[in-house]
C-alpha cells in the first residue's frame, strides 16, 4: 500500500509528465529528444500510476486497454510515411516538402513528413511499454483472483466438512 | 473505346485471371461451401478460354522493370512453348475440376471431415494452376523461379490434403523436400548465367549462345533441379509416395502439371543446353535409367495408383531421352509426346480414382472385370491406355512414332533400347487395363457419379479424335518446339501402311509387349526381387537417412539449449564470445590498443567509469531477484552519466529512459513468477559445475567485449567525413538536432526496421500473455 501522500503527488505528476512528453515530441527537430524518448517518457507516468494504484486500478485506464492498437497505429503511420513516395514514383522515405523547401511553421514545430514517422515512432514505443505492462498487470489480477477464488474454495470446503464431522 | 479493352494484353489477362481464380473460389467457398466447386470449374473454364482465346491472337507480352538497380523485371512472355503447357495446365485442369466437384464430398465424407474443407482444397489446386500458368509465361529467370517454387508450396499443401494422416504428411514433406532442395540449385544456376550472361532475361540469354564451360554447369544445375521435379532417377521415390494425395491431385500433379513443368524448364533452355554435348549425353543416361527403372517397377506394383505413378516416371524419361538425342526430331518429339501423355495418363489416374470410389479396393488383385460394370470407364480409360502403348488410330500412336524415329536417327542401338522402352510401356498398361476391366469380377462395382467417369470420357475420346484429325495437336506443338530466333518446327505425322523404321519398330513393340504380359508368371517373382532391393537400398534410403540424421542433430542442439535459462544465454554468448574472439586475434592490430594520456579534466569521467565498474561487479553479489535488478539498472544509469559527460544528451536521455522502464519491465517480469518459485530460488544453493560454467562464461565475453572496445576506441574515428556531410544536411532536412534528424530521416529505414520489430515483438508478448488479444 502506498501513502495518501504518493498517491496525491502521482496524480498531480501525470500531466505534466505528458506534456513534457508532447514537448520532447514536438520539439524533437530543433531540441534534444524525438519520438522514442517521448514515447518512453509518456508511458513512464502512466505506468508511474500502475505501481502506485496497483495492477486492479491500471488495468482500468482507458489508455492502457487501447495501448496495444497505439503500437498497430504508429506502425501503420511509419510505414505510410515510409513507402507512400513510392506511390509516386519517388524513392522510399523522401520527404515532403523536400529538403531546402519553405515548409509551414507552428512554433518549433514544422509540418514536415519525417515528423510524422516520428511521431509514428511514438505511439509505437508507447503503445509497446504500457501495452505489454497492462498485458502483465491483467495477467497479476487474474493470477490473484484465482488464487483468491481457490482459498475461497479450501475454506467453504473445510467449514463444509467442520459441520459435517459436527452434525450427530 | 481505351485501348486496354479493344485489345488487352493476353499476358496480363491470362495471369490475372489466373490467381484470381482460387482467390475468388476459396472467398465463394467460405461464404457458401457447396459453391466451392461449381465456383472452381467457372474459374477454371475461364482461364482455359483465354488460353484458347490466346491461338487465334498474336504472342503477347510484358516487360516492365520493378527493381532497375538488381536488373529484377517483371517479363511475361506468352509465346507457343508457354500457350501449350498453359493450356494442358488450364485444360487438363478444368477437367480435373469438374472430376474433383464429386470427388471431393465424397472424399471428405470417407474421412469423417466437414465439407466445409472444399476451399483449402479447390483454393489450393487453383493456386497450383496459376503458379503453372506463371510459370510458363516468365520470360525473366528469378520470376520463373519465384512461380517454380510457388508450384512446390501448393503442391505440398494438396499431397498433404488429409493431414489427419501421418502417411501423408510426410509424403507432402517429401514432396517438397525434394522439389524444393532441387529449387535452390535452380536458383544458384540463375544466379551463374546472370554473372557470366550479365542479364535475368531468358530471351536475351539465348541470343548469347554461350558455350562456356561455366554456363554449361550453371544449366546442369538447373537441369538437376528440373529433373527432381520430372521425378527422373534418383530423385523419382517422391512421386509415388505422392500418391498419399487424393485422385484428382494426383491426376493433375503427377500428368500434366508438377511434373510437366520439370521437363518444360528443360526445353525453355533447351537452345542454351543443346550447345553442351556432355549436358545432352547425362540427359539420355538419366532417361533411359527412369524409363528401365519406372518400368520395372510399375510391372511389379499392385497398387493401382502406384502403377500409374511409377509409369510417369518411365513416360518423362522418355521426354527427357528424347531431348537428350539432340536431334530435331528429339524436340518436336519431346513436345509432342508431353501432350499427348498429358492426355492419356491423366485419364488413366482418374480412372484409377473411379474405380476405388467404385469397388473400395486400391489394389490391383482386388478388382477385375470391371468392363461389364462400368462399360463406360472401361471404353474411356481403354482408348487412353491404347493412346498410351501407342495403338494406331490414336494421338499416342504418333508420339512412339516420332520417339522411334528420333532413336533411329542416332543409331540402331538406340533403336533397340527404344523399343525396349516401349514394350516396357507396353507390359505394364496392358497389366493395368486388363488387371481392372477384364478377368474375373472380384468386387462389386457401386454405380459412381457421372462426373467421375464423363472426364475420362473426354480425355477417352480426345485421343481417339485427335488420331485422326492430327492438325490442332500438330500445330500446338509446333508452335511451342519452336525455338525463338530459329525457323518454324516441322512436325510431319500421317500414318503410312509401309515397311520403313517406324512402323517396324512398332510392330516389334507390340509383338514383344504381348510376349511380355503372356509371360508374366515366369519373369514376374525375379523382377520382384528386383525391386524390393531398389526399395530397401534406394535413393529413398538415403534420403530418410539424411532426414533422421538431421533431425537427430537438431534434436541433441536443441536439448542443449533449452535445458535451462542459464544453458539458453550461454549458447547464445559462448558462440558469440568466441568467433569475436577470434575475429579480434585473426585482425591485424598493430595500432591497436593504445592508452592514452590522462588529463585533469577527466578526472570526473574516471570517477564514474570507476562507479560503472564497481556497480558492474555488484551485479554478481546478490541472490535476490529484485536486488539484482536494482544493481543492473546501477550499471545503466551510471553509464548515462558518461554518455552525458561525453557531451551526448541525446544518448544520455535515452539511456535514463531505457534504463527506467527495463527496470519496470524486469519487475513486471517478477511479478509473474510465482512467489515459492523465486523464494525457493534465491535460497538454493548454486550447483558447483554450474558456477565453474558460468564464470568461464562471464570471462570468455567479457574479455572479448572488452577488447573489441578497447581496438575500437583506439583507433582514429574512421571518417570524420560522413560526421560532416550529415551537419551539413542537417539544415537542408529542415531540422537542427543532429541525432532526431539521423535517426528520422537520413536512416530513417533502419529506424523503421527497428520500429517494425518492436511491434512484433508486443505481437509476441500478447499471444503469451493474453494469447493473442490486444484489447
Amino acid at each position: 500500500m502506498t501513502t495518501e501522500m504518493t498517491r496525491t503527488t502521482s496524480r498531480i505528476l501525470l500531466l505534466p509528465i505528458l506534456m513534457v512528453a508532447l514537448g520532447v515530441l514536438i520539439k524533437g527537430y530543433a531540441d534534444v529528444g524525438d519520438g522514442f524518448s517521448a514515447g518512453v517518457i509518456a508511458s513512464l507516468g502512466i505506468v508511474l500510476q500502475g505501481v502506485v494504484f496497483g495492477a486492479k486500478e491500471f488495468d482500468r485506464l482507458p489508455l492502457v486497454r487501447f495501448a496495444p492498437l497505439a503500437t498497430f497505429a504508429g506502425l501503420f503511420i511509419a510505414l505510410a510515411v515510409a513507402f507512400a513516395p513510392v506511390l509516386f514514383g519517388n524513392p522510399i522515405f523522401l520527404h515532403q516538402p523536400v529538403s531546402g523547401a519553405e515548409a509551414q511553421h507552428f512554433g518549433a514545430l514544422e509540418f514536415i513528413t519525417p515528423v510524422l514517422f516520428d511521431i509514428g515512432v511514438f505511439l509505437i514505443v508507447f503503445g509497446f511499454c504500457v501495452g505489454t505492462i497492462g498485458a502483465v498487470a491483467r495477467e497479476t489480477v487474474r493470477q490473484e483472483r484465482e488464487q483468491e477464488q481457490l482459498a475461497r474454495q479450501r475454506l467453504e470446503a473445510r467449514r463444509a466438512s467442520l459441520e459435517g464431522r459436527n452434525a450427530p | 473505346m481505351p485501348d486496354i479493352i479493344t485489345n488487352p494484353n493476353l499476358a496480363v489477362v491470362l495471369l490475372c485471371a489466373a490467381f484470381t481464380a482460387p482467390l475468388l473460389t476459396t472467398l465463394i467457398g467460405v461464404w457458401r461451401p457447396a459453391l466451392t466447386g461449381v465456383a472452381a470449374i467457372a474459374s477454371t473454364a475461364a482461364c482455359l478460354a483465354i488460353v484458347g482465346f490466346s491461338y487465334a491472337a498474336d504472342p503477347a507480352a510484358i516487360d516492365v522493370p520493378w527493381s532497375e538497380t538488381l536488373g529484377l523485371r517483371f517479363h511475361l512472355e506468352l509465346d507457343g512453348l508457354a500457350r501449350m503447357y498453359a493450356l494442358l495446365a488450364t485444360g487438363i485442369g478444368l477437367l480435373v475440376v469438374v472430376y474433383a466437384y464429386r470427388y471431393i464430398p465424397l472424399h471428405l465424407a470417407h474421412h469423417h471431415r466437414s465439407l466445409d474443407e472444399q476451399p483449402r482444397f479447390f483454393g489450393f489446386l487453383l493456386l497450383f494452376m496459376a503458379a503453372m500458368v506463371g510459370l510458363v509465361m516468365a520470360a525473366d529467370t528469378i520470376l520463373q523461379f519465384v512461380f517454380w517454387d510457388l508450384t512446390a508450396i501448393a503442391s505440398f499443401y494438396l499431397i498433404g490434403f488429409d493431414r489427419d494422416r501421418a502417411n501423408s504428411r510426410s509424403s507432402a514433406m517429401m514432396a517438397l523436400l525434394v522439389t524444393g532442395v532441387s529449387a535452390v540449385l535452380v536458383l544458384i544456376g540463375v544466379l551463374i548465367l546472370r554473372s557470366e550472361l550479365g542479364t535475368y532475361a531468358i530471351p536475351e540469354m539465348i541470343v548469347l549462345e554461350s558455350d562456356r564451360t561455366v554456363v554449361g554447369v550453371a544449366l546442369g544445375l538447373i537441369g538437376i533441379g528440373a529433373l527432381a521435379k520430372s521425378a527422373q532417377v534418383p530423385f523419382h521415390f517422391w512421386l509415388p509416395n505422392a500418391m498419399a494425395a487424393p485422385t484428382p491431385v494426383s491426376a493433375y500433379l503427377h500428368s500434366a502439371a508438377m511434373v510437366a513443368a520439370g521437363v518444360f524448364m528443360i526445353q525453355r533452355y533447351y537452345p542454351m543446353i543443346a550447345a553442351f554435348d556432355w549436358l545432352l549425353d547425362a540427359m539420355l543416361v538419366i532417361g533411359f535409367l527412369s524409363i528401365a527403372v519406372g518400368g520395372l517397377i510399375s510391372l511389379t506394383r499392385d497398387n493401382l495408383k502406384q502403377v500409374l505413378a511409377y509409369s510417369t516416371i518411365s513416360q518423362y524419361g522418355y521426354v527427357v531421352v528424347m531431348f537428350g538425342l539432340g536431334n530435331e526430331y528429339g524436340l518436336n518429339g519431346a513436345t509432342f509426346y508431353v501432350l499427348a501423355h498429358a492426355l492419356v495418363k491423366s485419364a488413366l489416374f482418374l480412372t484409377a480414382g473411379a474405380v476405388t470410389e467404385a469397388t473400395g479396393a486400391t489394389q490391383l488383385s482386388k478388382v477385375g472385370g470391371l468392363a461389364k460394370g462400368m462399360p463406360l470407364l472401361a471404353l474411356g480409360s481403354g482408348l487412353a491406355a491404347a493412346g498410351l502403348i501407342a495403338l494406331p488410330l490414336t494421338i499416342g500412336f504418333f508420339k512412339d512414332e516420332l520417339f522411334f524415329a528420333a532413336a533411329w536417327e542416332r543409331g540402331p542401338g538406340f533403336g533397340i533400347l527404344a523399343v525396349a522402352s516401349a514394350t516396357l510401356t507396353f507390359g505394364y498398361v496392358a497389366r493395368f487395363w486388363t488387371g481392372v476391366f477384364l478377368g474375373p469380377l472380384r468386387s462389386d462395382p457401386r454405380g459412381v457419379s457421372r462426373f467421375l467417369t464423363l472426364p475420362v470420357v473426354a480425355l477417352g475420346l480426345a485421343t481417339l479424335v485427335f488420331g485422326f484429325w492430327t492438325g490442332p495437336m500438330v500445330e500446338i506443338a509446333e508452335s511451342a518446339a519452336t525455338m525463338p530466333g530459329a525457323e518454324p518446327a516441322q512436325i510431319d505425322i500421317a500414318y503410312h501402311l509401309d515397311a520403313r523404321h517406324e512402323n517396324v519398330m512398332a510392330l516389334a513393340t507390340w509383338a514383344l509387349g504381348i510376349a511380355l504380359v503372356m509371360s508374366e508368371r515366369w519373369w514376374a517373382p525375379a523382377a520382384r526381387r528386383v525391386t524390393r532391393i531398389g526399395d530397401a537400398w534406394g535413393p529413398e534410403r538415403l534420403y530418410q537417412c539424411t532426414l533422421d540424421g538431421l533431425q537427430a542433430v537438431s534434436d541433441r542442439i536443441h536439448q542443449i539449449e533449452v535445458r535451462d535459462l542459464r544453458s539458453r544465454v550461454a549458447t547464445i554468448l559462448a558462440p558469440a564470445g568466441i568467433l569475436v574472439g577470434l575475429a579480434v586475434i585473426f585482425t591485424p592490430n598493430s595500432d591497436a590498443f593504445e592508452l592514452g594520456g590522462l588529463e585533469r579534466s577527466d578526472l570526473p569521467l574516471v570517477l564514474m567509469l570507476v562507479v560503472t565498474a564497481l556497480a558492474a561487479v555488484a551485479v554478481s553479489i546478490p541472490r535476490a531477484h529484485l536486488r539484482i535488478v536494482i544493481t543492473t539498472s546501477c550499471v545503466g544509469f551510471s553509464l548515462s552519466v558518461i554518455y552525458a559527460l561525453l557531451d551526448a544528451p541525446d544518448v544520455a536521455l535515452v539511456a535514463v529512459l531505457v534504463e527506467t522502464v527495463l527496470g519496470v519491465f524486469f519487475i513486471c517480469m517478477l511479478l509473474l513468477m510465482p512467489a515459492s518459485i523465486l523464494r525457493f530460488e534465491t535460497r538454493e544453493p548454486a550447483e558447483r559445475f554450474g558456477v565453474r560454467r558460468d564464470v568461464v562464461l562471464a570471462v570468455i565475453t567479457g574479455a572479448t567485449a572488452f577488447l573489441v572496445v578497447w581496438g575500437v576506441l583506439s583507433r582514429p574515428s574512421p571518417s570524420t567525413e560522413l560526421i560532416d556531410r550529415y551537419e551539413e544536411l542537417t539544415p537542408l532536412a529542415h531540422g537542427r538536432d543532429i541525432v532526431t534528424v539521423i535517426l528520422a530521416d537520413f536512416r530513417g529505414f533502419d529506424t523503421m526496421g527497428e520500429v517494425t520489430v518492436i511491434a512484433l515483438v508486443m505481437l509476441g508478448v500478447m499471444s503469451l500473455i493474453r494469447k493473442g488479444r490486444l484489447r
